[in-house]
Order: structure tokens, then sequence, then C-alpha cells
């Protein structure tokens, strides 16, 4: 798994590529934490997370709408995937999070130039982030 | 090939006006008209805002052009510097044509006291801002509203705030963008999950390009509008940029969400699932409308707590009688959509990264500017000028009544890392005689200056274009910055 920025001249583009459709959404996770969580502590907590769309690009914005609120409403920081399942439209998924001071960067997941497909023997998928 | 009459496909109109045709693409209705002279265009064709442009312009509805200010850059779903009116009933709304950050936007408060009369007491000042505004992360706005006391807010801005805490004056209320207030809000339809994220956030300034930053008039270019918006040379203002912060991303998170859909229900195909939209007359539209104006109506609040809390600085570091004195000249709206009256038609007017700029007679602005014209603020990147216009009359005709939003990005937040620290770039604004409070040295290098356009330049189109014209210019002081 990993993920790289591209290039944007104001937002956050996110290139992620994972061998599996489950490894890209962990991937966001990480990359999401990488922006916002850089001062996490305190103890651990679990969350969980439901999230419904209609394809599986619509449900990775809807995956990482759920860590910004996380992080905006209880100043958590997602940093490890405890649980996570895709069942037709809906991921379901538990998330371990650090409370801590979270940038509250970014405002949104966006559908601009959202991509979510297999690629050689894997998934990539590329997401544009609103900050 | 570019000649003098084209330039990367577009064809020059006028001196500052440049167009792709509506043939260029088979899905666009309109053309795609951009205000640009030929340094800051090659600048545009860099990126991919004009691509963006030429989406906008597949909007059904969409009347006269998609149009775009100097300022535009790549956006997501619109260019930021992106205006777009469409017709009602059958034209759409656009949640992206918005923005996330709804009715993010800008208001200047003028001080009483001059630069010199200040002395060295800016670094107190700008310190004693940092302290009771929060920023970048964390809560702890100090204002937290729910319930009925948050509906009133988003129903009627900071009206709402000034008559049940005593923040603000009728004056500020007066001198801001419809009086601070989308009389159609609804705010039934805002999520619990946008309550949610704005609950504590009244008075907080968030992070990304968001700042208070103190400045003095270096120049007054146009004494009489001056005058008439109470600038003269010298005197130390106070510029607020911030927006309707998690309340408003969550708005449009649900909206977009929504209309993305129920595209195939209004046979609607678009070439960017993030200008999902809906027919104004449809449930969805209206709906948006409702909940977009309660969430512009917060960011006004937002604003104006702001400002309560530079008044309650400006108290402690420079007394009370100054803080008394601190009147608001006007505040405006970057990011928001409008049903207004355009060549005997009612249009709703998208303007994203975009400031409404309405000429001298206007009824809809404030009696006290009725005769020069709306006043619009224009700041610069961080350490640069920033710049006061007024709306000129061929705004309506050319642009719906619309100008630029500011300098305008041109490189991105990494590339800006890659070229200067934090910490150098605190070394070299103080060096400047800028005072800099940021918590964090990664948000403020990906705010350097010069990775943004010439904010002059970017004026200087918009003043030949005939948009609006120069009135003063503001040169920093201090930052506080998300």
């Amino acid at each position: 798994m990993s993920h790289h920025w591209l290039e944007h001249t104001a937002e956050l583009e996110l290139q992620l590529d994972a061998a599996s459709e489950t490894g890209v959404f962990r991937e966001a996770l990480e990359a999401l934490g990488e922006v916002i969580g850089d001062r996490a502590f305190g103890k651990a907590v679990s969350r969980e997370i439901v999230v419904a769309a209609s394809d599986r690009a619509a449900l990775l914005v809807g995956w990482l709408d759920e860590l910004v609120f996380l992080a905006e409403t209880e100043d958590l920081v997602a940093d490890a995937v405890e649980r996570l399942e895709l069942d037709g439209d809906t991921l379901t998924a538990t998330v371990r999070a650090h409370r801590g001071q979270p940038r509250h960067l970014v405002k949104g997941a966006t559908y601009h130039d959202l991509v979510f497909e297999r690629a050689g023997g894997g998934f990539t998928a590329t997401v544009v982030l609103d900050v | 090939m570019s000649d003098a009459t084209t330039f990367a496909g577009l064809r020059r109109l006028d001196e500052t006006l440049w167009e792709i045709p509506a043939d260029a693409r088979a899905d666009m209705r309109v053309p795609a008209r951009v205000f640009a002279d030929r340094e800051l265009l090659a600048e545009i064709v860099a990126d991919r805002s004009l691509e963006q442009l030429q989406n906008v312009a597949t909007l059904p509805g969409i009347v006269g052009a998609a149009l775009a200010m100097p300022d535009i850059h790549q956006g997501y779903g619109f260019p930021v510097g992106g205006v777009a009116a469409t017709e009602p009933p059958d034209g759409v709304v656009s949640p992206g044509g918005v923005g996330y950050d709804i009715n993010c936007g800008v208001r200047l408060l003028a001080l009483p006291l001059t630069a010199d009369e200040l002395g060295g007491r800016a670094e107190a000042l700008v310190d004693e801002i940092s302290r009771r505004v929060p920023v970048g992360a964390g809560h702890g706005g100090a204002l937290r509203l729910g319930g009925p006391a948050l509906d009133r807010a988003l129903a009627a801005g900071p009206r709402a705030l000034q008559v049940e805490h005593g923040i603000g004056t009728p004056d500020d209320v007066e001198h801001t963008e419809s009086a601070g207030c989308l009389d159609w809000a609804d705010p039934a339809g805002v999520s619990e999950r946008a309550r949610a994220r704005g609950a504590d956030q009244l008075g907080t300034l968030g992070s990304g390009n968001h700042f208070i930053e103190l400045q003095q008039v270096a120049a007054i270019i146009d004494p009489v509008a001056a005058a008439a918006f109470g600038l003269r040379e010298g005197q130390l203002t106070v510029l607020i940029h911030s927006g309707s912060r998690g309340l408003g991303h969550q708005v449009c998170t649900d909206h977009v969400r929504r209309m993305d859909a129920v595209l195939s229900r209004y046979a609607i195909a678009l070439p960017d699932r993030q200008l999902a939209c809906a027919p104004l007359s449809s449930q969805e539209g209206k709906d948006y409308m409702g909940a977009m104006a309660a969430a512009a109506n917060f960011a006004w609040a937002n604003r104006a707590t702001l400002a309560h809390r530079v008044r309650e600085a400006i108290a402690r570091v420079l007394g009370p009688q100054t803080a008394r004195g601190t009147r608001q000249v006007y505040d405006v709206a970057h990011n928001v959509a409008k049903l207004e009256q355009h060549g005997g038609r009612e249009l709703c007017v998208h303007r994203k990264g975009a400031t409404r700029a309405f000429p001298p007679g206007s009824p809809d602005i404030p009696a006290a500017y009725r005769e020069v014209g709306q006043p619009v603020f224009i700041p610069g990147s961080m350490g640069t000028s920033s710049f006061v216009l007024v709306g000129e009359p061929a705004a309506m005709e050319l642009s719906f009544g619309t100008t630029c939003h500011g300098a305008g990005r041109r490189m991105s937040r990494t590339g800006a890392r890659r070229q200067i620290t934090g910490t150098e770039l605190r070394r070299q604004l103080k060096s400047q005689g800028i005072v800099v409070r940021c918590p964090s040295n990664k948000g403020l290098a990906e705010e350097a200056p010069f990775a943004y356009k010439d904010v002059e330049r970017v004026v200087d189109v918009v003043e030949r274009a005939g948009l609006a014209r120069r009135v003063a210019k503001l040169a920093p002081l201090g930052v506080v910055k998300g």
C-alpha cells in the first residue's frame, strides 16, 4: 500500500494504491492522519464508522468525510483501522483514534477528478481534498 | 500558437478579456471568458483552471458566459475565481459553485488611530488578538451556540448576536453585504452533523489561508471614495478573513452528495461529479439554497464574533475609547450564490472566490456608500499590500456585478514548502517589520507570498476592465494566521 500527494494549485490531491479495495481505504486513513494529525496524544479510543454510497469512489469520499468529522467534533485523529468491511454499497469499520489537536485544514473530500479503479493487480484511487 | 489576438486557444475580445468560444467543446452551452493580461494568462494556463471553467459552461441554464476573474486558479468543480449565473426555474444551483467554505469572506475594520500613534505597540496588539482568537486546531471559540440560539444565528446572522450577546453594533450590521442576512435561510435544512461541527466555532479563524491582519493605509488613490469609506492615509485597519467553518463545510458535503445521487432524475450529464447540481425549482435546489443561506449567515456571525474579539484586544492594548471608535468599513462574501436582478432577469449568481462589486446608485449597498459604490477588499499575499476597491458600472454588464477576491494561488502547497520553511519565512517577515503569529510552521510556509500571483497586477486588470477601481492601498504590520 502507498499514497502520494499530486501537484494541485490550491487543494490537496491524493493518490492511493493498494492490493485490495479495503487497502485503499486503510491507506486513505494513513494519508489524512499525515495532514491533520501532527499533535495526537492521549488514550486510544475506538469509533465505529458506517458509510453508504452509490459506488466505491463515493464511499471513499464518505470515509474521508467521516474521519474529518471525528477530528473536528471530537479532536480525534484516527491512526489505525481495527476492522474494515465492504459489503455492497456499505462500508463498516472500527478505527482506533487518539485525542489531540488536529489541524482543521481539510474542509471536505470532493468528487472532483474522483477515481477508484482496478490497476495492475490491485486498486488505485485519486481524490481531491478541499483545504 | 499565439499572436496579438490569441493566446493558448483563447481569443482576445478586448484589452483585458479573453474567450474560449462555446463551440470549443460540444458540451459547452456558453463561452468561457477570463479577465487577464498576457502575464497573468501565462500563469493561468499553467494549471487546469480553464478546463474547469469550460466545465462550468456546460451547466444547465447558464446564461451569458462562464466567467473567471484574473485571480483564477485550479479548484475542484468550479475554478476559484469563477462566476456563473443561471436562470430559474430550470437553471441549476451547484453547491460546488459556492464551495465548501460557504461565505468565506473579508471584513475591514478602521481604527481611530494612525500607525505613528500606535508606535511600538503593534506586537502587543497582534499578540493580544492571537490570545483571543482560536486558530487552526482546537475549539474554544468561547461563544457556543446550540438549539434555538443557533437557529436564530442561522436565520438572522450577526443581528441575532448583536441583540442577544452584545456582539457588534447596528452600524456593523448595516455595513455588511446583504446586512449580514440572506433572508431565505432555512435553519431546519442544516443537518445535525453540520450543527455539531459549527456549535463551538463562532469566533474561530480556521486554517489554510484564513487570517487577521493589522495594517496601515499606505496610500489613498481615490480621495472621494476613501473619505466616504472613512479611510485616511496612515490610519490603522484590521482585515479579517474567515468563513462558515465546519458548519458550512458540512452543508456543502451534505448537498453535493444528495445532488450527485439524483442527477439522472433531472437528466443532467456533467463532465465533473463535483459540479453536482439540481434545478433551482427542484426540492433539492430549494433545500440547498435554504441551507446555504443559513451557513452564509453563520459565516457573517463568525466574522462579527472575530471582530468583537479584535475590539476586545484593542480595548486591552490601546484603550476602550480606541475600541469604541473602531468602525466596520464593510464585510463582503467571496463564496456564495444569490438571486439578483441583471438585465431585467432574475438570475442565480454563483461566486466562488469572487466578490460582488455593485456600482454607485445600487439600492443593495449602504446609504452612506451609495454615491460612490460598494467597497471591495482584495487581500494580497502575506507580507504584501492589500487593496480597497469600489464597484464600477461596467461590472454589471460584464461580470454580473463581480470582481476578483485576492491575489490567487499560483503554486501548490507542497511546492511552496519545497522552497521555504516556516522558520525562514518568519525571519523574512520579521525583517520587513511584520509580526507573525501562526501555530504551524508547515501551514505558514504553504502561504508564502511567492505562492500567489502579483496582487497589483490582478487589481490593475479589474480596474482596466472597468469592474472596480482602486481606492486605497493597505500595508501589513502584523498577521495572525490559522
